[in-house]
């Protein structure tokens, strides 16, 4: 009469037993996964003794927009911060300011990147409802504070690309939102573009 | 008999002033109070949306929603879901929203009101009623981010 229950409880608890060695795969998704994926080669890339040399400071940094590239969906990052502008645009003007859009955030970005030093990312949690999600992480820097980081990402083919970012609970996206509207406001779209243009020959020199 | 009678109009009309006035004075009192508690008796215009946000920090029901410092709507419910704070926003009728529109949580100068500031996006497509922002910023906790960098991490 007990057997069957004893038996029950034995194969339960060898199942359970190797519960343990999977928790990564059940717990990481899709989405975590193909964000990790790129932060993981760009950080490959960062650590590489070879591409640290000043002489080969070019090649990384190109292959850092390579990376970079693959993942993020600028055309839809420059939208939505162009936001109700967005709309008033010709199809040339809205390639052309993707382009600039994109050049600012490889500036901006690619030059903070750069000064990584060993900070640990870790996966914290992902959220995704229909095609959006959310992919949760920190850098935790070796000494001082954690900074959170969120990935906003929609998935389009098949593929997750990331269309904002959430640093310390605030919106890239929405940071230029409200600069690009008051720059237009104040003068004109093409001030912005005058602007951006001049930013990235700047950055550039 | 005809004096009886009359007296007795006189009250009666007394009577009906008195009452008419009551009447009127119960009437302006409710009006007030609707109007000081921001009840809403009749059908508001308008449809609701809802947005979640990771830290409501101070929002309460009745909190402005705004677009450009100007008042869309309000909060009506400040309630938990799966721990993160979902918000329901009653947005005026009119008022469309683009469904890359953010939502973030901003207070009145620095120590002022909470509010929901919503920036419109550039979608075509729009919020229905039921809908819901995806894309929030929460409200920043000055206290925590200063004491992360002046006190750093153990």
């Amino acid at each position: 009469m007990n057997r069957p229950i004893l038996r029950m409880s034995f194969v339960l608890l060898i199942c359970l037993s190797f519960l343990p060695f999977k928790p990564c795969a059940a717990l990481a998704g899709e989405a975590t996964d193909q964000v990790k994926q790129t932060v993981d080669a760009v950080l490959d890339v960062l650590n590489n003794k070879e591409l640290k040399k000043p002489e080969n400071r070019e090649i990384r940094t190109k292959k850092i927009r390579e990376i970079v590239n693959k993942r993020f969906d600028f055309e839809e990052m420059a939208k939505r911060s162009l936001a109700l502008n967005w709309g008033k645009r010709t199809p040339e003007e809205r390639k052309e300011f993707v382009t600039l859009f994109s050049d600012l955030l490889e500036n901006t970005y690619v030059k903070k990147i750069e000064r990584y030093e060993n900070e640990k990312i870790v996966y914290l949690d992902e959220k995704i409802t229909g095609q959006y999600a959310v992919v949760k992480t920190k850098i935790v820097k070796a000494q001082e504070a954690e900074i959170p980081v969120e990935y906003r990402i929609f998935k389009e083919a098949g593929k997750w690309e990331v269309y904002d970012i959430i640093v310390e609970g605030v919106s890239l996206v929405n940071n230029y939102r409200s600069q690009f509207s008051q720059i237009i406001r104040s003068s004109s779209y093409e001030e912005l573009v005058k602007k951006l243009r001049n930013k990235t020959i700047k950055e550039t020199k | 008999m005809k004096k009886v009678n009359d007296s007795f109009m006189k009250k009666l009309d007394i009577e009906t002033a008195v009452g008419f006035f009551l009447l009127i004075g119960i009437c302006s009192l409710a009006y007030i109070s609707i109007k000081l508690g921001n009840l809403e008796v009749f059908s508001s215009n308008g449809y609701t949306i809802y947005a979640e946000f990771d830290q409501a920090g101070g929002i309460k029901p009745g909190a402005s929603v705004e677009i450009a410092g100007v008042s869309i709507g309000k909060v009506t419910e400040v309630n938990l879901d799966k721990y993160q704070a979902l918000l329901t926003l009653q947005i005026n009728k009119g008022v469309k929203l683009q469904d890359d529109s953010i939502a973030s949580i901003k207070t009145q100068g620095l120590i002022g009101e909470k509010f929901v500031q919503v920036t419109p996006g550039a979608s075509e497509k729009y919020l229905i009623a039921g809908g819901r922002i995806r894309d929030t910023e929460s409200a920043i906790d000055i206290e925590s981010l200063i004491s992360k960098y002046v006190f750093g991490k153990v």
